[in-house]
């Protein structure tokens, strides 16, 4: 009885003592498992991601693994997710940018921020073919060290550098390294403004610009068919750099040069948007700042760990890195949006396009045609946001529109007025007269439009790579693309193996002149995708996302 | 067996059972009171209090929490703005406590207490230097030049009077004697956190108005010109974090080329310093001379929380939790020990302090500045 007392005294004291030792411990969350179908599943946290982090995908599942927390990305270009951010149009949880600087000099966009990580780092570089940097001089370290982008201006003007970029108008890469170039030839190192800007350095260095595109993986894809041939060098993250030295595709390596007191390195953070998921968000924010997720971002992305000692563990994947001095990011909106305006209706290469408009008989139907007329509109019309400056027409660009249903029929010329030249620095500048007279011509156009007959897809795109070529050879100066839009099968004229045997017999230059085919309706996704692999360019996907949107994302690549 | 030998057993056994129930008894009975101790534990009414950033993660340690249990003083902590706090000051619902960043936002929630008639008791259990973070290369430079001195290895005073002057002198690096280490044409500037968002940016206008003035601000009307002086050594520094550690993992992560010179509070590098148990061989920290002494002002409204206050500042464990934050203590050799162990060196005793102006000059500045800035 006594013994027994002792015993369930004991064991009171020891159940009491486990629930002390317990209670010390930090509650350890339960492991969910993402994928676990038995589980109740938990609502996605979706992501909106600049699409320079389309290589981190798969992380995906291993967030899902350590936290439970499924994430669901979205890509978009820098400004347009920094515009839905600003805006409050994205339904996203959190947005992970490579730099979020524009959305956070914003009032407005840090009051959309609730919390901000910095993840990892890449700064951007300059990638040149390694013979090509033995031929300018640049191999040696000595002096590539000391390059600055005043260097890299003047060598694009000189024809020595021809490079790929992603388009300064909608990335980060392409903005900054405008930035870069101005604040090079300013003579100032902080605190730059509209009025600073070198208009002549801008447009050397735009010289050299001859592969745009709007995201990483086009560029690299193009980059690797067009080294040695058109471009030589490419302009990006060192990342994505290092990953193509890596890839074994390249026809050889590239150099990397950090300009010299002009480096930004990307900093990617991951923002908190919806605090109702403040949780789950610090879940993961805490996952990929862990061992695991940083050595796995770093292993197989080259991206540099955030954390110095997980960076010490990686040292021997990246390059070493002397004294990168970084260009101060200039807040100053004024600049940002001059820099812009002119560098779309001022400086770069003028847009020189024919776009192949499918008017059978389909198109009558489901509200298409109405869509196909609103996004013509929205090219032609006076959206100033950030988005909608990529989409309008800029100044100096020609555009034909080239309709087609049995056959190509009724091809006009629209040809934008240059805007009036400012003798110093940067500016918007508002639509001239005739500007808004060519904007209303193409807008009256759109609504004449009859749909009617069927579908002669590859006539209308072959005789409009022939008439690009034919203007591209007349006025080199422009950058000359095909645009082609259709809703059904091609069941006139030309067959696709037909229109590959002209095409090879089209003399080489043809090969400058991409094509981007929107997908829409019943069109063969299949054939389509054919097509643009034989003639260069990019297939867009307009089944699921309005025609306008579709056609501001193909403005990016022109 | 004999019989007293039996009987000798038997009185063994007995004393054995007897002292076998005796203290099952008594443990039963120390079960009781401690099962008692912990109803009341658990019934403790939890203070509220709004705290500042800082002291976040202090508040978060489990073992913070456990021993404001153990003391009947647990606490519901909500993380607000220092600056919004004098906000919540309120007669009848004032939190328990209130725990900002800064002297500035003290006399402010002080002030306001005032008005509201509210008791409020302040104490100071920790605080933190303002410091500048840099690196050997950089503070070689300073010394060559005869902005900085050093202390003892690894750290270094500099003349905030003489380093204000040069950066609103546009000097550059390269322009500097000896300048071989850091030779850019990046001006010198020291880089902050976004002045409109945090203290910390706060005390460095505070710190560089000083220098300028060459003693407190004391008036409005050179707040406001001074203010006007400084706002460019906020603007030219371009984009600025607008989150209280940004400033500071710029300094971390990427480095002298981003960030020669980082403002920030010395809890954050020593802090650093102690979890990763060390720091970059040339990380090195300048103690400006004079600096500000961040103080994170306890405000007690009420009776338990000035019992919380005085937990705060004298309990043994707690005292050395914060440390572990980074933060100084009464006890300075226990900080100084602490810190020795990562190899960061700092400065044991730090002087030459000066105080911010009051906090309406101060508000009236940052506006100031903030004003410049959006220009």
């Amino acid at each position: 009885m006594i013994r027994r007392g002792f015993v369930a005294a004991a064991f009171a004291a020891l159940a009491l003592l486990g629930a002390c030792g317990k209670k010390d411990e930090a509650p350890e969350a339960p492991k969910k498992d993402g994928w676990d179908s038995s589980a109740p599943a938990a609502p996605e946290f979706k992501v909106l991601a600049t699409s320079d982090l389309r290589d981190l995908e798969p992380l995906a599942e291993m967030v899902a693994k350590a936290t439970g927390v499924r994430l669901k990305f979205q890509f978009g270009g820098t400004m347009e997710s920094t515009e839905a951010v600003l805006t409050g149009a994205t339904p996203a949880d959190a947005a992970w940018f490579a730099n979020a600087k524009y959305l956070l000099s914003d009032t407005q966009g840090q009051s959309r921020v609730k919390l901000q990580e910095k993840i990892m780092l890449s700064p951007i570089a300059v990638g040149i073919s390694e013979s090509d940097a033995k031929r300018i001089g640049w191999a040696d370290p000595a002096v590539a060290s000391r390059l600055t982008w005043k260097d890299i201006a003047a060598a694009a003007k000189a024809g020595k550098l021809n490079y790929a970029l992603s388009n300064p108008a909608t990335s980060n890469q392409g903005f900054m390294a405008l930035m870069g170039v101005v604040a090079a030839t300013s003579g100032k190192t902080e605190a730059l403004n509209a009025a600073d800007v070198d208009r002549g350095a801008i447009a050397d260095f735009l010289k050299g610009y001859k592969l745009p595109g709007d995201n990483s993986t086009y560029l690299s894809e193009q980059f690797i068919l067009q080294q040695g041939t058109r471009v030589n060098a490419f302009i990006n993250y060192e990342s994505w750099l290092l990953s193509l030295n890596n890839s074994g595709k390249l026809r050889e390596k590239l150099q990397l040069v950090y300009p010299y007191e002009g480096v930004s390195t990307a900093d990617y953070p991951f923002m908190l948007l919806n605090d109702a998921r403040r949780a789950d968000y610090q879940k993961v924010a805490e996952y990929l700042k862990s061992e695991p997720a940083q050595l796995w971002l770093a292993r197989q992305t080259l991206r540099r760990p955030i954390k110095p000692e997980f960076a010490a563990k990686v040292e021997d994947l990246l390059p070493k890195q002397g004294l990168q001095v970084e260009l101060p990011f200039s807040p100053d909106r004024a600049l940002a949006d001059g820099l812009i305006a002119a560098y779309l209706n001022e400086f770069r290469t003028p847009i020189a396009s024919t776009f192949v408009l499918d008017t059978s008989g389909s198109m009558q139907g489901g509200g298409r045609r109405q869509q196909l007329v609103q996004a013509i509109h929205y090219i032609a019309g006076a959206d100033a946001s950030l988005t909608g400056r990529i989409a309008r027409l800029t100044n100096r660009e020609k555009l034909w529109l080239q309709p087609f249903s049995e056959q190509p029929y009724g091809l006009v010329r629209f040809e934008v007025p240059a805007g009036a030249a400012t003798a110093r620095g940067v500016q918007v500048q508002a639509d001239s007269e005739a500007k808004l007279a060519t904007l209303a011509k193409v807008r009256e156009f759109a609504d004449g439009l009859q749909m009617t007959g069927g579908t002669a897809l590859y006539d209308a795109v072959f005789v409009s790579l022939q008439h690009m070529l034919e203007e591209k050879q007349k006025n080199p100066r422009y950058q000359y693309s095909v645009v082609a839009f259709t809703d059904g099968e091609n069941n006139k004229g030309r067959s696709l193996e037909q229109f590959k045997q002209d095409y090879a017999a089209l003399p080489e230059d043809v090969k400058g002149i991409p094509v981007f085919l929107v997908l829409f309706g019943e069109a063969n996704e299949k054939a389509l995708k054919d097509l643009v692999a034989t003639t260069g360019g990019r297939v867009f996907d307009a089944r699921k996302t309005p025609l306008y949107s579709v056609f501001k994302d193909i403005r990016a690549y022109q | 067996m004999s019989k007293t030998m039996r009987a000798l057993i038997t009185l063994v056994l007995l004393l054995a059972f007897g002292g076998t129930l005796f203290y099952a008894l008594q443990g039963q009975r120390q079960e009781q009171v401690q099962q008692q101790e912990q109803k009341a534990i658990a019934s403790a009414t939890p203070l509220n209090g709004v705290i500042a950033l800082d002291v976040e993660p202090f508040f978060k340690d489990p073992r913070v929490t456990k021993v404001l249990a153990a003391n009947k003083l647990p606490v519901n902590v909500v993380r607000i703005g220092s600056r919004e706090m004098a906000g919540k000051v309120v007669a009848g619902s004032t939190p328990d406590f209130l725990f900002p960043s800064g002297v500035v936002a003290a006399n402010q929630i002080a002030d306001a207490a005032r008005k509201a008639n509210v008791a409020a008791t302040q104490s100071s259990p920790f605080f933190t230097p303002m410091v500048i973070a840099s690196w050997e290369p950089i503070a070689k430079i300073l010394v060559a030049n005869g902005i900085a001195k050093p202390l003892s290895p690894k750290v270094y005073g500099v003349d905030m009077a003489k380093l204000t002057e040069l950066m609103l002198k546009k000097k550059r690096w390269k322009d500097f004697k000896d300048a071989g280490g850091y030779d850019v044409s990046r001006s010198v500037l020291v880089s902050t956190t976004d002045v409109r968002r945090s203290n910390s940016a706060a005390m460095y206008l505070a710190l560089t108005s000083h220098a300028l003035n060459g003693d407190v601000v004391t008036d409005r009307a050179t707040g406001q010109a001074t203010a006007l002086k400084l706002a460019e050594l906020f603007k030219r520094q371009g984009y600025q974090e607008n989150y209280v550690n940004g400033n500071f993992d710029d300094y971390v992560a990427i480095g002298i080329g981003k960030t020669p010179l980082a403002f920030i509070y010395e809890n954050q590098l020593v802090s650093y310093a102690l979890a990763k148990k060390g720091v970059a061989p040339d990380m090195v920290l300048l103690y400006p001379q004079p600096t500000i002494v961040n103080k994170v002002v306890f405000i007690a409204t009420n009776e338990r929380s000035k019992a919380l206050a005085d937990l705060l500042a004298n309990n043994a464990e707690l005292q050395g939790i914060a440390v572990e934050y980074g933060f100084r203590i009464a006890d300075t050799q226990r900080f100084v020990n602490a810190v020795q162990a990562t190899g960061l060196a700092v400065e044991p005793r730090v002087t030459q302090v000066v105080d911010p102006p009051a906090f309406e000059i101060m508000a009236e500045m940052i506006d100031t500045v903030a004003k410049e800035m959006t220009q």
